[in-house]
């Protein structure tokens, strides 16, 4: 009798499935994914309620979709981003958007995280699994992702633009980084060492300084792109350093990072010993710009960064219409019309706007 | 012969410490030595006779502004990070020797009876709460003062105060002050106050500058000039209760008048470098089996020896690699496999005797 009554409910439900896929189409459509942990990730409809564990994630989403809807989570850095940011204002409802599902140190917290109630977590990969295990033993669908290369970056957005069920999002988005890298290249290509000036990329200034070796670091690889090197590439991974030893490097640039928001570049020219350094004597001190989100690390901004810095860089090779490309971007990435406050906003023209080379991103 | 309390207490185990003044002058060789190496050490190449040279300038001439890059790594960055690092060891030795009499125990030291991690507390709650300058060292000085009270009320059951309550309680204290400051990490903006206060828990030298010298050298000095006009009381307080009170000690008030001392020194200390361990527990055995345990010999070594200990240690932490080293990774692997050694000298020696 029950094994009757359970033939007849499968039968059942197989046929509301096919009766679904064929009325519903692209709603039933299921969707299945290997991450970078080799990991099989499968959604049975696209993901509609995400979690962003890794920073640049929350509004690599937001991008990836056009909107804030699907996002239901992120790291209470992201959060930071998004209020300090432009993205706060493009899109006010995200400054709601819960930052209880994770510490700044990616451990998730389970309870948030359930009560959230995402159809897929996004979480860091190459970590190891304490940060992960959480959310799978909580039964939740985890996508893990790698950070470090540009390669990683196009690959992981794929990914979550698949998850989302908006591929289409996702090609002119790797083409646009795929043909400012190779325009950026095959100019500096064929520099010599000595005309790669020497970069000094902080991620940390205020409390202590830190800087990062070359190997897995996202900062080196487009200060080495733009035709420059990195002064801290020494350092095996990232480690804190003293000012002594910034005196020594003596960096022909110095990049500030955009994660700490009282940072700017007077930090620099005010300290009795960094304002000797060859890049405050010759005004070559640049913060970060922060826009959809900071253009440190790899983010769906980044060719804009890779502009930014190649114009800083090497002015004699590069002329790039920033302010045309940003506004070109936004309205692609975030359907947005950018002003030109919203572009000096960006690009802190009111603190480093008299820094050599930044002329040439005023507004005309 | 004249014998008064002080001298009775240094006779007890008598040992042979060779001739103190010839240890004394070896002794503060060392410590000019380390700082003089230390200010001609460091990542930015400065060749020695230059440094010398811009010293000697900055000595002569202490108001001028130096202009040049190497004359203000010499004078802006090293020469105040060596002078904090020395005033901080020369702390913390001589706050542990006086605990130590005290508490008549070998085994304490600021950070052991938590007050480091208190005094770490009101640092960390004062950048929470938005308090800057003066204000905050008060409140480091004061949190450092309770953890000690509550230390010594913990310990203390039916008038005693015996050696394991005591360091249990200095455990019981210092987890207590940790999690406070985890606590407030934990609601500090991840942004702005969190760096500011992780400094509080990682001992470090690497922000030094002469604000942060002239923050710390008034407390210090006071401090361990008032521990050295304490030594003949110290050496009294070293003493089993009894025989001190029967010498004429009215001992209770007079161990919170060394725990307020020490609680002012140490709140200098944590106020500008942050909790760091080991130094007041190995500095005090190792000058105490250079002099002896006199307080009179053993305070004066403990100043020298714990500041030129701090400076090798910290030159070392900034100038090894082009990483900063965290300091308490080398004090801890220093201070251990020493004040490990230094034990078991110490306890085969008394059972020889």
């Amino acid at each position: 009798m029950v094994v009757q009554w359970m033939k007849t409910a499968s039968v059942l439900a197989s046929v509301g499935t096919a009766l679904l896929a064929l009325s519903g189409g692209a709603l039933a459509q299921q969707i299945d994914i290997t991450d970078h942990e080799g990991r099989p990730v499968h959604l049975d409809a696209p993901a509609q309620r995400i979690v962003t564990i890794p920073m640049p994630m929350a509004s690599g989403v937001i991008a990836l979709d056009g909107g804030t809807s699907k996002l239901v989570g992120m790291n209470p850095l992201s959060l930071t981003a998004i209020r300090e940011g432009i993205l706060g204002r493009i899109f006010p409802a995200a400054a709601n958007i819960t930052d209880s599902v994770t510490g700044t140190d990616f451990m998730p917290n389970v309870e948030a995280l359930a009560a959230a109630n995402p159809d897929l977590v996004i979480q860091w990969g190459g970590r190891g699994n304490d940060i992960v295990d959480p959310i799978t033993n909580a039964g939740l669908n985890a996508l893990l992702i790698k950070y470090g290369t540009e390669e990683l970056t196009r690959q992981y957005m794929t990914m979550v633009a698949t998850a989302i069920g908006k591929p289409e999002r996702i090609g002119p988005l790797v083409e646009w980084r795929d043909k400012v890298e190779k325009e950026i290249e095959a100019k500096t290509a064929g520099l010599a060492a000595a005309d790669r000036p020497s970069v000094l990329y902080l991620g940390n200034a205020l409390s202590s300084i830190t800087a990062s070796g070359d190997k897995g670091n996202y900062n080196a690889f487009y200060i080495n792109m733009v035709g420059a090197r990195s002064a801290s590439a020494g350092l095996s991974g990232s480690a804190a350093i003293n000012k002594e030893q910034i005196a020594e490097w003596n960096p022909d640039i110095i990049l500030l990072n955009a994660f700490e928001p009282q940072l700017d570049v007077n930090w620099v020219y005010d300290d009795p010993i960094l304002s000797l350094t060859k890049a405050a004597q010759n005004h070559r001190v640049y913060k970060m710009p922060l826009g959809g989100y900071r253009w440190d690390p790899p983010n769906q901004e980044s060719p804009l960064g890779w502009m930014w810095l190649a114009d800083l860089v090497h002015p004699e090779l590069f002329n790039f219409d920033l302010r045309g490309e940003m506004k070109t971007a936004y309205q692609t990435l975030y359907n947005y019309q950018l002003t030109d406050a919203d572009i000096d906003g960006i690009l802190w023209m009111d603190k480093q706007g008299t820094a050599t080379g930044y002329d040439r991103f005023k507004a005309k | 012969m004249v014998t008064y309390a002080g001298e009775a207490v240094a006779s007890p185990t008598p040992r042979r410490h060779g001739r103190p003044t010839l240890i004394f002058i070896g002794l503060v060789v060392t410590l000019l030595a380390s700082i003089l190496v230390s200010l001609c050490a460091g990542r930015f190449s400065v060749p020695v006779d230059r440094a010398l040279a811009i010293l000697w300038q900055g000595l002569l001439h202490p108001g001028a502004t130096p202009t040049t890059i190497d004359e203000r790594i010499v004078l802006l960055v090293r020469a105040p990070r060596v002078l904090l690092a020395a005033m901080a060891g020369a702390g913390l030795a001589v706050a542990g020797t006086g605990l130590q009499g005290v508490f008549r125990n070998p085994l304490v030291s600021p950070d052991i009876l938590g007050i480091s991690q208190g005094a770490a507390f009101g640092g960390a709650l004062a950048i929470i709460l938005g308090i800057w300058g003066l204000p905050l060292i008060g409140m480091v000085f004061l949190l450092g003062l309770a953890a000690l009270v509550g230390v010594g009320f913990l310990s203390r059951i039916n008038g005693r105060t015996e050696t394991v309550t005591v360091i249990l309680a200095g455990l019981v204290v210092g987890s207590m002050f940790t999690a406070l400051v985890s606590l407030l990490q934990f609601i500090a903006d991840p942004n702005s106050s969190l760096p500011a206060i992780v400094f509080w828990l990682m001992g470090s030298f690497s922000t030094a500058t002469w604000e942060r010298v002239l923050i710390a050298t008034p407390g210090l000095l006071l401090g361990t000039a008032l521990l050295w006009g304490l030594r003949f009381r110290l050496n009294l307080l070293a003493l089993e209760e009894t025989e001190a009170r029967s010498l004429g000690v009215r001992t209770e008030p007079e161990r919170w008048l060394v725990f307020l001392v020490v609680a002012v020194i140490v709140g200098s200390q944590v106020a500008v470098s942050g909790i760091i361990g080991w130094i007041g527990i190995v500095i005090p055995h190792a000058a105490r089996l250079l002099v002896g345990h006199d307080h009179r010999t053993l305070l004066p070594a403990a100043v020298v020896l714990g500041a030129a200990f701090m400076v090798i240690i910290d030159t070392l932490a900034r100038s090894a690699t082009s990483a900063e080293i965290p300091l308490g990774v080398i004090t801890a692997l220093v201070g251990a496999p020493v004040f490990a050694l230094l034990l078991r000298r110490y306890y085969r020696e008394r059972k020889e005797q």
